[in-house]
């Protein structure tokens, strides 16, 4: 018997980013479409759907690639939301400053409410999360949010109510969506970043399990941390931008079944593609407006939202995107240029 | 060489392992016991899963027990699992870099150790393909080419061979016994499969309801008769 050859031929795979580029090109062609078709009231709805769509893809991290289930998402849009009128109301700093500042104080606070995902999980870890958005709701529809006043928590009397300057850049309403896209494309950009590098690779194997996880030397403190920061980061920009479409925020608009609803849409969108946290954000916002446009009561949404969350836990557990994914490959296939090629692993002698 | 002083594990009124004294010091050792003896329990202690209610583990000279489950990693240890723990949604390539991550190991380095891993594995045709692709074999190769990256120095496999064929069982056995010439740990191997372990491992430790019944030369150790007796359900 021989004993096993062994070779010292680098393994080449084709390279690990080669499809980051997708996500500018898709997300570009349809921020055109959508800028040069919809009408004022349908232009407003797609922002809206955009800014949270950067927070179902931290719900997608989360989720889909560590296997954490967080109820709170929709309080952390809240969270930025309120940071974003704050700092824009009481100071001069520039618009896109006050997004990313709205973003890190979201993910300061997403580490801390997801801090008992480092003893909790599955059920247990989404019973707090959900309290946790209960109490933001609590407190969130006491104070209300920033409009230009004084004090700390920023109110001015009903009659004074400052609206947010929208930034320079994009004071109407189609440029502030083809504005919002763009921070999108980066959220969903470095998402994918994140997802094929290390912390990535750290997130499956604490996905599979934690004991293997930990014997891979992957620190679990360390990475989940990572992913609440950064599902948080991306929660916050995204209430930073609703903040700045309408110009101010309701405190009744973040009940804690918003963060429920939020949650079950990434899921019926699908967790594991970037394209399904654009799905979540429009079947959040586009299915109660076309509820409406059919004078169908509201809360008939719903509804709606449970039968396709069994929908997609009995039959489509990759979601909606998942079947979008699925079928790209399909017709990929049919026209023959399937790409990689099966025999990728090519062999160099060095 | 393994160094275990008094090892006790308790769960309630179970003692998987009591009052355990050994020095484990073949390159490749086999730990073998009928089911329940105890085996896992000892790797899952090795490996920092379970703090044992009392005992002393020593490994080339390193206190084991002091330090946390991802140092033991830093200085060496790997483990493959009874149930095998490929990931199914990262290709068999980032399955081996997943280890190397955390190890400071600069990125040329890294894709020279993979690649050799794979080689040895017999994987390196797969590198490319979704762990949910691969077979129970390939699975539990690739458990095994984890192990191989980032300077081991010790090994511990958990019945690497359960449900493979005879010849997937004659491949795994030439890879066991090229290991420690080729990247240097020493390897403690579970396994149900007596002809593996006579095969691949100069010294075997036998254990028996937690209980510490032999270790010695392989071969002396499947002769004696408390080990016929309880191992192999012989009467003697
Ligand atoms: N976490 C635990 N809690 C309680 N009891 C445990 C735990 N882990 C193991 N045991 C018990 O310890 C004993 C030894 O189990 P162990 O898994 O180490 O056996 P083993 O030798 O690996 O057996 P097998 O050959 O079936 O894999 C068993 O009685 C088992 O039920
Ligand atoms: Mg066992």
């Amino acid at each position: 018997m021989t004993p096993p050859k062994i070779s010292d031929a680098l393994i080449i795979l084709p390279g690990r980013y080669r499809t980051l580029w997708e996500i500018p090109v898709v997300m570009l062609i349809l921020t055109l479409i959508a800028a040069f078709t919809a009408n004022a009231y349908w232009i407003s709805t797609l922002t809206s759907a955009l800014a949270i769509a950067l927070a179902a893809r931290g719900i997608g991290v989360l989720y889909g690639l560590l296997g954490l289930v967080s109820l709170c998402q929709f309080a952390l849009i809240g969270v930025g939301g309120w940071t974003m009128l704050r700092l824009g109301h009481g100071t001069g700093l520039p618009f896109e400053l006050n997004v990313l500042l709205a973003g890190v104080v979201a993910a300061a606070v997403g580490v801390v409410w997801g801090a008992p995902a480092l003893k909790l999980k599955g059920l247990y870890l989404a019973l707090v999360t959900l309290m946790l958005a209960g109490a933001y709701q609590v407190v969130i529809s006491a104070t209300g949010f920033p409009d230009g006043g004084q004090g700390w928590l920023g109110r001015a009397d009903a009659i004074q109510r400052l609206m947010l300057e929208r930034p320079v850049v994009a004071q109407n309403s189609t440029r502030y969506l083809i504005y919002c896209a763009a921070w999108a494309t980066l959220g969903f950009m470095a998402a994918e970043w994140l997802r094929l590098a290390k912390p990535g690779r750290a997130w499956a194997m604490i996905r599979k399990d934690d004991r293997a996880a930990m014997s891979a030397g992957v620190n679990l403190l360390v990475y989940k941390i990572i992913a609440f920061a950064f599902a948080g980061f991306l929660a916050g920009v995204g209430g930073a931008l609703l903040a700045g479409s309408v110009g101010q925020l309701d405190g009744r608009a973040f009940a804690a079944s918003e963060s429920l609803s939020l949650f079950a849409l990434s899921v019926v969108a699908g967790v594991y593609n970037w394209y399904g946290a654009l799905i979540a954000g429009l079947l959040l916002r586009a299915v109660p407006s076309l509820l409406t446009d059919f004078e169908i009561n509201g809360y008939a949404a719903i509804v709606f939202y449970g039968t396709a969350l069994l929908h997609a836990i009995i039959t489509a557990p990759r979601g909606i995107a998942g079947q979008i994914s699925g079928l790209i490959t399909r017709i990929k296939a049919l026209l023959g240029r399937k790409t990689p090629p099966r025999q990728a692993t090519r062999q160099e002698d060095s | 060489m393994i160094r275990i002083e008094n090892l006790t594990v308790q769960f309630g009124a179970v003692k998987p392992l009591d009052d355990l004294n050994v020095e484990l010091d073949a390159k490749i050792c086999g730990l073998i016991g009928p089911n329940g003896a105890g085996k896992t329990t000892l790797l899952n202690v090795l490996s920092g899963f379970i703090t044992p209610k009392a005992g002393r583990v020593d490994v080339d000279g390193t206190d084991l027990l002091s330090l946390s489950p991802v140092r033991r990693v830093d200085l060496g240890l790997r483990r493959s699992f009874q149930t095998e723990q490929v990931v199914e949604d990262l290709s068999v390539y980032d399955n081996v870099l997943a280890l190397l991550d955390h190890l400071g190991v600069a990125r040329a380095e890294a894709r020279r150790q993979v690649s050799k891993a794979l080689h040895f594995v017999g994987l390196d045709r797969e590198a490319h393909r979704m762990g949910a692709e691969l077979n129970l074999y390939q699975r539990r190769m690739l458990e095994i080419a984890r192990g191989l990256v980032g300077a081991p120095r010790l090994l511990l496999f958990d019945e690497p061979g359960a449900g493979m064929t005879e010849s997937e069982g004659e491949t795994l056995r030439e890879t066991l016994l090229a290991i420690p010439d080729e990247f240097g740990p020493q390897i403690l191997l579970i396994d149900h499969d007596v002809e593996l372990i006579l095969a691949t491992c100069s010294k075997t430790l036998v254990l028996d309801f937690g209980q510490f019944l032999t270790y010695g030369p392989t071969a002396d150790v499947l002769a004696e008769d408390i080990v016929k007796r309880a191992y192999l359900g012989v009467d003697v």
